[in-house]
């Protein structure tokens, strides 16, 4: 049998396999596990599987992401997504469909120093859903915009996809995630865009709030002051190359629970509780990993990701026709699957094709990201949705999921504007960056 | 009595975890103010990624039993919960089979690093006792394993 038969047959087995809901992670390991053994010999099967899992944990590089993790969680456990919200709220409350946009704006800022996008989504859905039904915004609106901004925390870095991904195809972290920041800004123009869009033909989706005076605006700034802090200090010390990633992720962490605590948001329980979670969290990206790692070894032998790509390379077909089908399998894929884990079984069989193809590895890192992060919004996974839905029960009665899954669908068409903007204007993605190194 | 044992292995694993993720961020926070002022915490690296090793490898058995990884539900959602608990009986056996493996090999790695004498770089720490304790949580998380297939099949007798 030759090498490429068995790595699509490695392939089959593992996507059959996936479907008993079997962790992914077990599943890359396992079929990596059994397909490195016959190809190469069953004792190099055994070395690779202790050896990588271990070489995954204990690698100094990928301790960034318990600590990144650990950042978001302490900022989801203290009050800082109220302050966001309430900046956003006394600038945009007063006019049509001002809620929803003060709550995207506000998932992007949290976003900022929390890299999770269910985190993100159930910490501003807490927060906007009862003030937006206070207003008498249209359900769909409201739990629509929660939704869909909580994506927003994964494009806007910190990101763990993007630390994953960085990692998995050797780009620089810092690079990836100033490269973040304006495809984030980007979207959540967009996604306030959509939303006057939408209040404009249908007033009653989200009439206009209370008018604050430009005063209050103004220190309504004040309650943005430590997420911005803690951002820029990230950001600037990664920028600049004060910080490696690892150290930037400590900083971040540290200076949330130090904010947290200065401003006594933080009780102990909680504190516990982002332990915990964060271990949780932690655990499940680096066994993705390791599972990633056995798996990208088994399909490394088969030699299937450079076939795929010599032979995608033959096609007489334009680069961005190729990269548009490529975008449209992260697609699917996204709306079946995990994100994260999408990107850590796919990436090392569509890395070198996009790069045989010339495009650049930050811009399809970006665009991997955005494409799946659609995923979280978008049937029958949409983790969000299922997300703001349970939070919606609790804070303002139940939701039907027809209606939240109505309500994404502006936001689903503003992301995809987004991709193809980003697409057609690689420089949006690629300006921070160029100007980093 | 026995499962209560290895519950309770379980917590105070996940508290150590918890403890070595504290550690971490300290002491990276500490190395970075630390080279400002030009004195580096040598060795810090070694120490951050051994917690780092330990907090990961402790958080396996916990993370295994809230469900915390990621797979794809959508199918087998749709399936009788008899249906769902075979399933779940036969996907716990292939990974209570893998992790014995891999509990076996790394098991077997820290004995070869301990016989070989190997030491950490800079502070010259010996890396075989973070590898027998990664073994450890590896065995305790095959246990819980095993709960979860045995708790299956309960369940499985009782409709």
């Amino acid at each position: 049998m030759s090498p490429t038969l068995i790595g699509i047959i490695g392939i089959i087995i593992m996507v059959i396999i996936f479907m008993s809901r079997m962790p992914v992670a077990y599943v890359m390991a396992m079929v990596g596990y059994i397909g490195f053994s016959i190809m190469i010999s069953g004792k190099g099967g055994l070395n690779l599987l202790s050896r990588n899992i271990y070489d995954v944990f204990s690698s100094y590089g990928l301790t960034t992401i318990p600590l990144f993790v650990l950042m978001g969680q302490l900022a989801f456990n203290s009050g800082i997504s109220h302050r966001l919200y309430n900046t956003g709220y006394k600038w945009l409350g007063s006019i049509r469909g001002g809620l929803a946009m003060a709550t995207v704006s506000a998932c992007t800022a949290f976003g900022a120093v929390c890299g999770s996008s269910p985190a993100t989504a159930a910490t501003m859905a807490t927060v906007g859903l009862p003030e937006m039904k206070r207003y008498n915004y249209a359900d769909q609106l409201a739990t629509g915009s929660v939704a869909s901004g909580g994506g927003l925390g994964m494009i806007m870095p910190p990101s763990v996809v993007l630390i994953v991904y960085g990692i998995l195809t050797e780009q620089s972290i810092g690079a990836l995630f100033v490269a973040g920041i304006f495809p984030a800004i980007l979207v959540t123009i967009l996604f306030i865009i959509s939303i006057y869009i939408k209040c404009s033909l249908a007033p009653e989706q989200g009439p206009p709030g209370e008018k604050f005076p430009l005063k209050e605006k103004i220190k309504s700034f004040l309650g943005m002051g430590e997420t911005l802090a803690v951002f820029i200090l990230v950001m600037g010390g990664l920028f600049i190359g004060l910080f490696t990633p690892t150290e930037a992720a400590a900083v971040g962490a540290f200076g949330v629970l130090f904010v947290s605590i200065i401003r006594r948001q933080l009780t102990w329980e909680a504190f516990v509780n982002a332990l915990y979670e964060t271990l949780g969290t932690s655990c499940m990206v680096m066994m993705l990993i390791a599972g990633a790692v056995v798996f990208g070894k088994f399909l490394a032998v088969t030699r299937i990701p450079f076939d795929i790509a010599t032979w995608v390379g033959g096609f007489d077909l334009p680069p961005f026709i190729i990269m548009a089908i490529i975008v449209f399998i992260y697609f699917i894929g996204g709306c079946f699957m995990d994100a994260l884990a999408f990107v850590t079984l796919t990436v090392p069989i569509f890395f070198p094709v996009v790069m045989a193809l010339g495009y650049d590895p930050i811009w399809f890192g970006i665009i991997i990201v955005m494409v799946t992060e659609m995923g979280v919004i978008t049937p029958p996974v949409g983790i969000n949705v299922y997300v703001v839905f349970g939070v919606a029960r609790r804070v303002i009665g139940e939701v039907p999921l027809e209606s939240i899954f109505k309500g994404i669908i502006p936001f689903l068409l503003a992301v995809i504007a987004g991709v193809i903007i980003l697409m057609i204007f690689p420089q949006i993605i690629l300006l921070l960056p160029n100007l980093m190194y | 009595m026995f499962w209560k044992t290895i519950d309770w292995i379980l917590e105070k694993l996940k508290i150590i975890g918890a403890a070595c993720l504290v550690g971490m961020t300290f002491l990276t926070c500490a190395d970075v103010v630390g080279r400002l002022f030009l004195y580096p915490i040598f060795g810090s690296v070694e120490i951050v990624a051994f917690m780092a090793t330990l907090s990961v490898a402790m958080a396996l058995p916990y993370t295994h039993k809230i469900r915390g990884h990621v797979g794809v539900e959508i199918l087998v959602r749709l399936l009788s919960v008899r249906t769902q608990a075979i399933i779940d009986i036969c996907t716990g056996i292939l990974s209570l089979c893998l992790f014995g493996i891999v509990t076996w090999r790394m098991t077997k790695y820290a004995h070869t690093m301990h016989k070989a004498g190997e030491l950490s770089m800079n502070l010259e720490l010996p890396e075989y006792v973070v590898i027998y304790i990664t073994a450890f949580c590896l065995f305790i998380f095959i246990l819980i394993i095993l709960q979860d297939i045995l708790n299956n099949i309960k369940k499985l007798k009782e409709k």
